[in-house]
């Protein structure tokens, strides 16, 4: 055998012992693709499951929301209308609100002149209510007056009636005395002459100076206010009594005070206790004159 | 190490069997691969002489 074949024998065992190594070391580490490719697909089904899920799932989910939108766009078109419904019926209320406040600002402004022309009503009838106390008082004094001079005329009357018949009873005896003298003159060619009157004949009228007579107030004292030096008295302006008119209080024959008159009611007035010698109290007596 | 032998002294010396051991060995080292590949290959993809094809 030669070296060369010895060489080669040697070199040939190297390598295969070598390159079986290596072949074994790669094929035990080697991966099992046969294995990983079961995995692969496995997973790759299970993606393509999983994606038809999905796809179903998304088109369920499409249903769904379609279904959901036309609900809500359903929805939205009721609540648009019911929206234009609120809107307009707000419109309306706001338009009638506006009426509404300016009928309660003209409700206003009539009550307010209601109230002013109540309140002058109120005035006017106060002040009626005081013309009309005044104008009963001067009724009643107008009343008396009126029956003293109905009582005056007709005494005035039966004097005239009187001196009317006394009147013609004269004339009656002037004719006849006039006959009779007429008789006795006329055959002697006399007669009488027109008689001159001792009275003179008013040819004018004189004035008269008006005469003057006691008021002849008489009444008592009602009510006496020695702090404010005031008095009631039981006489009002249906008596006849003024602002400033004047009485005495006597008690018995004692003079007690003068008062004089500031205010004026119908049936009583108060006065300004004057020239006090003693205080007055009630039932005191009151008189214009003594 | 002549495989035909050497003639010493009118004796026949058997030839070295060195490099006979060392290709036997050779030999059953290469058989190990070859049965432990082949024995991967049946045991990953099934089959030892066909390309596996996928599922």
């Amino acid at each position: 055998m030669s070296k060369l074949t010895k060489i080669l024998i040697v070199l040939l065992a190297v390598f295969s012992i070598v390159l079986s190594a290596i072949v074994v070391v790669y094929v035990a580490n080697s991966d099992n693709y046969r294995q990983k490719s079961g995995a692969l697909q496995t997973q790759y089904n299970a993606a393509v499951e999983k994606e038809k899920e999905a796809k179903r799932e998304l088109e369920d989910r499409k249903k769904k929301y379609q279904q959901q939108e036309d609900a809500l766009n359903n929805k939205m078109t009721s609540l648009q209308a019911e929206y234009t419904q609120i809107e307009t019926k707000l419109k309306e209320a706001e338009r009638e609100k506006a009426v509404l406040l300016q009928k309660v600002d003209s409700w206003t402004s009539i009550t307010k002149d209601f109230y002013t022309t109540n309140d002058k009503q109120g005035q006017l009838l106060e002040n009626t209510l005081e013309e009309l106390n005044k104008a009963k008082a001067e009724k009643i004094k107008t009343t008396k007056e009126l029956n003293e001079t109905t009582n005056t005329l007709i005494e005035k009357m039966a004097i005239i009636e009187t001196l009317e018949s006394e009147k013609r009873r004269l004339i009656e005896a002037k004719a006849e005395l006039q006959i009779q003298v007429d008789k006795y003159l006329q055959p002697i060619g006399r007669t009488v002459e027109a008689p001159v009157p001792v009275t003179p004949e008013r040819t004018r009228v004189l004035p008269v100076m008006p005469r003057t007579k006691d008021i002849g107030l008489k009444g008592l004292v009602k009510q006496v206010d020695l702090k404010n030096s005031l008095a009631r008295i039981s006489l009002g302006s249906a008596d006849g009594v003024k602002d400033g008119m004047k009485f005495h209080v006597t008690r018995g024959d004692e003079f007690i005070c003068d008062i004089s008159i500031i205010d004026v009611d119908a049936e009583e007035s108060v006065g300004l206790l004057e020239l006090v010698q003693q205080p007055p109290r009630a039932n005191d007596s009151v008189s214009t004159n003594f | 190490m002549s495989p035909n032998g050497q003639v010493h002294g009118g004796k026949v010396v058997p030839a070295d069997n060195v490099y006979t051991a060392l290709l036997a060995l050779a030999f059953f080292v290469v058989l190990a691969a070859a049965i432990f590949v082949a024995y991967k290959c049946q045991l990953q993809y099934g089959t030892i002489f066909e390309i596996p094809v996928a599922n």
